[in-house]
């Protein structure tokens, strides 16, 4: 029982990093309509400015380099899409032609991290955390900080879709974009903030997995991607909620069986997971059948 | 045989290879439209069980692995294309059945990452990180052939198998079910409309495909003798992927030209170009970044291919054209319509065999 | 053509087995209720118009009928066949074949190859023909496409033939949309506005074709807003407003009609009187 409340423990953090990633990606997906496959290089880059900034330019505390990585990725993500994503987005009409981008897009960030960075492990500069009790569980303090600043983010994003004007845009943009257009919204500006939206919580989650991993290297983000689709599909795609409740699914999921089974194989209970949810209720867990949140 | 000439018989392997694994994506991918994004997994599959199944039983190897039957060549490489074809089944019950295009390449990229995953890490399975190595070589009892006339004679018999499996795809692409593939692929609710059964097609497609990956991957693990992850990160798909986009989708001379340029582009070059001091693999990594740009450069200027798709003609059938009755056809087009018709990328060629 | 008074009155459709029924097809989306209790039956062997006002969900309908969409409750019935949530190409196997409202080409393929496509059973689909008995196969794709050009050049698309369905312009794709529906050979035919978007001089021609199908015995059901065309052409209508099905009838009789009138607001019926 010891095992079971350590490894729930651990579930929270993995469900915060979960939760920051998938949000992410479902914000983008809400206003694009494809998912981005070099979302896991986005994470990584986010990681590695991150590093660059905590431990070459400027020997900035690891929180602050971690803004900075996050906010470098979001102007990245929306770049990359006035330069190449929405041109092939809206030059076929078929989306694999622009997932096969986001594929060819995620394998030349791969590389790019490759031969800038090589593939040693890396590791932040952050002075050495004990583990604390927090009830049955044990967590250092930069878990604890990491959770709160998902909570926060997600009350945050919460917020924004139900409160601003921007967030109503963007769910409008979601649900019908053609509409949202013809009443108004000004659907390239909604765009160009989603996908800065979306870079900055790609960064900031590969920058927080990174910490929770205790180390990086350039495809730890695509290596976590799977994890990532798994939180988004049972929690519904197209549900930003979906996607919240899908990370704490998943996260927990995944610690927890790793009391039980060999620790190696504990991300590919995502999988189990995601498989189950296919079988089962493909339009996801946490919706309504067929509606879209 | 000096070193040039061992080089270019792998090359040339590779190249009849790339062919083969190519062509099984293509009438999965570019005929049928469905985005197999695990492609890379099934040809693993296809190289552990046939190197699996003609090793000897694993007791006493060093090594850990499953099968291990002793079975020879050519037996071991059927098996391991339909093991590959075995998994397509899988996935498509489960996955393709209820899946729309980019959920199905999330599942399946998914599957691509775990399939990784676990033979790396279950030693039992295919001997984990390290992979199966010392597969003995085909016709070894047979031929004694030396490692240097090995490469050739298996080259050739590489060319030997692609052409057969090239002769059957073109059948089955310029057969009416290659025809509803495409059908598929353009439209598949109008597809359905017209009373196909879409699921049981795309299965099919996948069967045939992964048939084809399970036999290039076999066929790799015989050229080489060893087969391990490093060779199959999930990456290696998008590979594939451009080889079919570069070379022309759906046109397998295009396939073959594809395979030419994509593949002397990643094999051909790094081992020629010296090592960067200091910057290990930096070569490799820049050269696999660069088929990423090739192709995006390719999807944009001409994505077609360099070798596109040819239509099948009225005159293939057989038939002599007719003096149409036709004045209807001059009232038609001397008509000026009311709806524009919507810009659809090909629209600027006229669809006339370019080649 | 023939004037009202040589057309076959259908006395009630309930005498003879209609080709095509519904019973209280119900369908929303995201709450809103697209179909609401739609019934009617369609006569055999008659030209049939589906009418009604924007938003009266005609098209759900067809999609419902035709099974590329499911209905929340209610019954379809093809014959005597109750065919109700069967997956489209199913019921596309029963001999019902259906248009789309935006033309949908199979742009890859040429325009021969698209008709092509639509025989329902073709020996050539099934890889075991094509590899063991290969003959058969070319003898019927023989068939097939002699059939083909033949429906071509009837619906004036002959010398297109070797085009790539995109290339073609927005009435040549309607033309061809039409064209490929019946080298299926239905039995019924379900029209999604063949008229919309084509020029007055394509109107007649096109309804010279309808009428040509039901002199072969195809059972045609078209939703159509061009009233002059339904007054033209067909025997029998069905108003649906609401999602629902608000009277049936021909089109005189529905003229009188209080209900009718108001649904359409008065304005669309009385233009197609004015002509």
């Amino acid at each position: 029982m010891q095992l079971f409340w350590l490894s729930f423990g651990f579930g929270l953090v993995t469900a915060s990093v979960l939760a920051i990633a998938a949000v992410g990606l479902s914000l983008q997906f809400g206003i694009t309509n494809y998912i981005n496959f070099a979302y896991g290089d986005f994470m990584a880059l986010g990681a590695f400015i991150t590093y660059v900034l905590n431990n070459e330019v400027l020997h900035l505390n690891i929180w602050l380099a971690l803004v900075g990585g996050s906010l470098a990725i979001g102007v990245v993500a929306v770049i990359l899409n006035r330069l190449i994503l929405s041109p092939f987005a809206r030059r076929f009409n078929k989306t694999f032609y622009v997932l096969i981008v986001t594929f060819g897009l995620s394998l030349i960030l791969l590389n790019l991290m490759y031969s800038i960075w090589g593939a040693d492990v890396r590791f932040y500069q952050m002075p050495l955390a004990r583990s604390m009790h927090i009830g049955p569980m044990l967590l250092t303090k930069y878990q604890l900080i990491v959770m709160a600043i998902a909570v926060l983010l997600m009350y945050g994003v919460h917020m924004m879709l139900t409160k601003t004007r921007l967030g109503k845009s963007m769910r409008a943009m979601s649900d019908n974009a053609t509409l949202a257009m013809t009443s108004g919204i000004d659907t390239k500006r909604i765009t160009t903030i989603t996908w800065f939206t979306s870079g900055v919580l790609a960064g900031l989650a590969g920058t927080v997995l990174g910490i929770t991993e205790g180390n990086l290297t350039p495809a730890s983000g695509e290596l976590f991607l799977f994890v990532i689709f798994a939180a988004v599909i049972t929690g519904g795609v197209g549900s930003i909620y979906g996607a919240m409740a899908g990370a704490v699914l998943i996260g927990l999921a995944t610690e927890v069986s790793a009391a039980f089974i060999n620790p190696a194989y504990k991300l590919d209970t995502a999988f189990v997971i995601l498989i189950l949810t296919l079988l089962l209720r493909p339009s996801g867990l946490f919706t309504r059948s067929g509606r879209r949140a | 045989m000096s070193g040039i000439w061992y080089y270019i018989f792998t090359l040339v392997f590779f190249l009849f290879d790339y062919f083969i694994l190519a062509m099984g994506l293509n009438i999965q991918y570019g005929e049928t439209g469905v985005l197999n994004f695990a492609y890379i997994g099934f040809v693993a599959i296809g190289a552990y069980v046939t190197g699996a199944v003609s090793l000897p039983s694993s007791k006493g190897t060093g090594q850990h692995y499953i099968l291990g039957l002793n079975l020879p060549f050519p037996v071991n490489l059927l098996l391991g294309g339909l093991a590959s074809s075995a998994l397509a089944v899988i996935v498509a019950f489960i996955a393709l059945r209820r899946l729309r295009t980019d959920y199905l390449a999330m599942v399946l990229i998914s599957l691509s990452l775990v399939l990784y995953d676990i033979c790396n890490n279950f030693v039992p399975l295919f001997n984990g990180a390290d992979g199966l190595y010392n597969v003995p070589e085909p016709f070894a009892g047979a031929l004694k052939l030396t490692t240097n006339s090995f490469i050739p004679f298996f080259a050739a018999v590489t060319g030997v198998i692609a052409l057969i499996m090239w002769f059957f795809m073109s059948r089955i692409m310029r057969s009416p079910q290659g025809r509803t593939f495409r059908a598929i692929r353009d439209d598949e609710v109008v597809a359905a409309a017209l009373g196909k059964d879409v699921f049981r097609h795309k299965l099919r497609s996948m069967l045939i495909g992964s048939f084809y990956a399970g036999i290039g991957g076999g066929l790799i693990i015989q050229f080489s003798g060893s087969f391990n992850p490093t060779a199959w990160l999930p990456g290696e798909t998008f590979v594939v992927f451009a080889v079919i986009i570069v070379g022309g989708v759906g046109n397998n001379i295009g396939l073959l030209v594809g395979s030419l340029l994509v593949e002397t582009l990643l094999v051909h070059l790094p081992a020629f170009l010296p090592a960067i001091p200091g910057h290990p693999g930096l070569i490799e990594y820049i050269d696999a970044a660069l088929i990423g740009i090739l192709l995006m450069v390719m999807l944009w200027f001409r994505p077609q291919g360099a070798v596109p798709e040819r239509p099948r003609l009225t005159a293939s059938f057989g038939l002599e054209s007719r003096s149409a009755t036709d004045q209807n056809a001059e009232f038609n087009e001397a008509v000026v319509e009311t709806t524009p018709a919507p810009a659809v990328i090909g629209a600027s060629q006229n669809g006339r065999d370019l080649c | 053509m023939l004037s009202e008074d040589e057309i076959p009155i259908p006395s009630s459709p309930r005498d003879t087995i209609s080709a095509l029924s519904c019973e209280g097809l119900t369908r929303a989306f995201q709450g809103v209720r697209a179909v609401n209790g739609a019934t009617f039956e369609v006569p055999n062997g008659q030209i049939t118009a589906l009418i009604g006002p924007n938003g009266a969900g005609k098209t759900t309908v067809v999609n419902i009928l035709s099974g590329s969409m499911t209905s929340d409750a209610g019954r379809v019935c093809i014959g005597s066949t109750d065919v109700t949530n069967w997956p489209s190409h199913r019921i596309a196997r029963l001999g019902l074949m259906r248009t789309f409202q935006l033309s949908r080409e199979l742009g890859g393929l040429t325009v021969l190859e698209n008709l092509l496509v639509a025989p329902l059973h073709q020996a050539g689909e099934s890889l075991r023909n094509v590899f063991l008995h290969p003959a058969k196969v070319k003898i019927q794709e023989r068939e097939n496409a002699e059939r083909a050009l033949g429906i071509l050049d009837i619906y004036g698309l002959y010398k297109l033939r070797d085009l790539r369905a995109s290339d073609l312009s927005g009435g040549q794709k309607k033309l061809l949309e039409i064209s490929r529906a019946v080298m299926a050979s239905p039995t019924i035919l379900l029209l999604d506005e063949p008229m919309a978007g084509v020029n007055p001089a394509l109107i007649d021609q096109i309804g010279g074709y309808i009428l040509d199908l039901k002199a072969n015995g195809v059972t045609v059901l078209m939703i159509e807003h061009n009233l002059k065309v339904v007054e033209k052409i067909c025997d029998y209508v069905i108003v649906l407003a609401e999602g629902r099905t608000l009277a049936t009838g021909r089109l005189s009789e529905l003229r009188e009609n209080k209900d009718v009138v108001q649904a359409y607001l008065g304005e669309v019926i009385n233009a197609g009187t004015v002509r």
